[in-house]
């Protein structure tokens, strides 16, 4: 479980979150609902540890990470996964390089082990095939599942995405939430979710917490997004854009 | 109206004074973080190895680019100046002097730093805006031990050759100006050199390779590492780094001579 508790972070004087409360369950999809550059992939970084909040503290299964060093924080990062929204694959290794790089790096495992776990992620994320070829040769929706794999292979609990649909074509977008929701079925994993794109909440979350001018001004069921009165929220749904 | 205007411009300066202190304290730690990586170096050992090639033999024919136009000028030129005293036998000294303690060593720092401080300036940059340094961090890996570490080593270790290699080739070329244009015989050019040569002329020389090497990759790597806003960005980063690093070596390169000079005088 993840938690975010009373969380303001401020960049100089602009605020960017303001006491932002959230927490996500287990085996639970969670999007994080709001327009552009409002702070959403900043949640992201800041469960990861990778950003300190100004103020607040952020759990990791019940643990404050906000004090953490570094070094400590690493065993903890290894419990979720993330994809970012550009990917950030190494351009310099092919496919198969890019999964195996951090177990190599973080785990004294034997080389077939390594290719195994390897093998599994690549079966996995449909790119059999392709494992000897570098992220400049795919597709932005085979890259997006390079990425995927990449964040299963310490096998978190929990794979946190910012914005995995985002310059998707369609068809790509729809395999995309398909595996995310898959890997909950199969896998029995979490995931945090950050989007701009309303009907991804509505194709996979099965909670949603809406972030506006820094607060979070929603956080439930996806289901009873509807019931919320808030202007912003009504606006959304009428629209369904929130390039605003 | 005036004292608003004052008061806004001192507001203003005061406001550049505090970013450039708090940047100078972020360098200063990740300055301390790279080099207290160095113990890792036997893990990403193919790491220091790449950037050795990078840094150190991929470096050599701007090195001799850079040594063989000073050793030529200066023998050249020192030469003309000496005629007219009728010191020309003290063209070697002369030449060995600015190859050897001065010029050889800034300008290898010079074009070091735009080549090899470009290349990491823009390097990490792109790897910074393209958020693959939050992903090494994200996934267990440190940054610093990872990416800084492995070039700072290889600059420290390969400078030391180059900075050699440098000294030799403008000194070569400046004996053959000498006795191809001057019509000195290389062994009087030879014999002005050797015999007044002293270890302070090789200790300001060796010295200034690590000096020069800590500046170039540390200045270069905290900007890329502190680029940010796209490609452009990565871009200004790289600018700021060359700028900075190069400016850095000019200073640097005045202080190691005056102190070992000074000391070994």
């Amino acid at each position: 479980m993840i938690e975010l508790r009373n969380v303001t972070l401020k960049y100089g004087e602009k605020v960017i979150l303001d006491k932002v409360s959230l927490a996500v369950q287990d085996n639970t999809i969670k999007a994080i609902l709001g327009p552009s550059g409002v702070g959403k992939s900043t949640i992201i970084k800041l469960m990861l540890g990778l950003i300190k909040p100004n103020s607040g503290q952020v759990f990791v299964d019940g643990v404050d990470i906000t004090p953490m060093k570094e070094a400590n924080l690493y065993p903890i990062r290894r419990k979720m996964g993330i994809v970012f929204q550009g990917n950030a694959l190494f351009d310099s290794m092919t496919i198969a390089q890019n999964m195996s790089f951090f177990l190599r790096e973080n785990l004294r495992l034997p080389d077939e082990e390594i290719r195994r776990r390897v093998m599994e992620q690549i079966r996995f994320a449909g790119l059999e095939g392709y494992e000897d070829q570098l992220p400049e040769s795919l597709s932005g929706g085979m890259k997006k599942r390079v990425a995927i794999g990449r964040a299963l292979i310490f096998n978190p609990k929990m794979i946190l995405f910012d914005e995995p649909t985002a310059g998707l074509d369609p068809v790509s977008s729809r395999k995309i939430l398909n595996l995310i929701t898959s890997l909950k079925k199969s896998n029995d994993l979490g995931a945090v979710f950050v989007t701009h794109i309303i009907d991804d909440v509505f194709a996979i979350a099965d909670e949603v917490a809406v972030l506006y001018q820094s607060k979070i001004i929603f956080d439930g069921p996806t289901e009873k997004l509807h019931e919320s009165e808030h202007p912003f929220i009504r606006s959304i749904l009428s629209d369904k854009i929130l390039e605003l | 109206m005036a004292s608003t205007f004052i008061g806004n411009y001192v507001d203003s300066k005061m406001l550049r004074l505090k970013e450039l202190l708090l940047t100078m304290q972020e360098f200063f730690y990740f300055a301390l973080r790279a080099f207290s990586t160095l113990p890792k170096a036997k893990r990403y050992w193919r790491d220091v190895l790449d950037q050795a090639l990078i840094c150190g033999v991929e470096s050599i024919p701007i090195v001799l680019v850079s040594s063989i136009s000073i050793g030529a000028l200066m023998s050249m030129e020192v030469g003309n100046l000496l005629e007219e005293f009728g010191a020309k036998t003290m063209l070697g000294r002369s030449t060995s002097n600015a190859v050897l303690r001065e010029l050889g060593p800034l300008l290898m720092g010079l074009m070091l730093s735009a080549r090899y401080g470009s290349r990491n300036g823009a390097e990490l940059g792109a790897m910074q805006i393209s958020e693959q340094i939050d992903a090494l961090r994200a996934f267990g890996t440190d940054p610093i031990a990872k990416l800084v570490m492995p070039r700072l080593l290889a600059a420290l270790i390969m400078f030391v050759p180059l900075i050699a290699l440098s000294d030799f080739a403008g000194l070569q070329t400046g004996a053959l100006v000498a006795e191809y244009y001057h019509k000195i015989d290389p062994g009087i050019f030879w014999n002005s050199i050797y015999p007044r040569l002293a270890p302070k002329d090789f200790v300001v020389s060796f010295l200034k390779a690590p000096v020069f090497a800590i500046i170039i990759t540390l200045v270069s790597s905290f900007n890329g590492f502190s680029a940010r806003g796209g490609t452009a960005g990565v871009g200004r980063s790289t600018i700021k780094g060359i700028v900075a690093s190069s400016g850095l070596v000019l200073v640097a390169n005045f202080y190691v001579s005056k102190i070992v000079l000074d000391i070994m005088h």
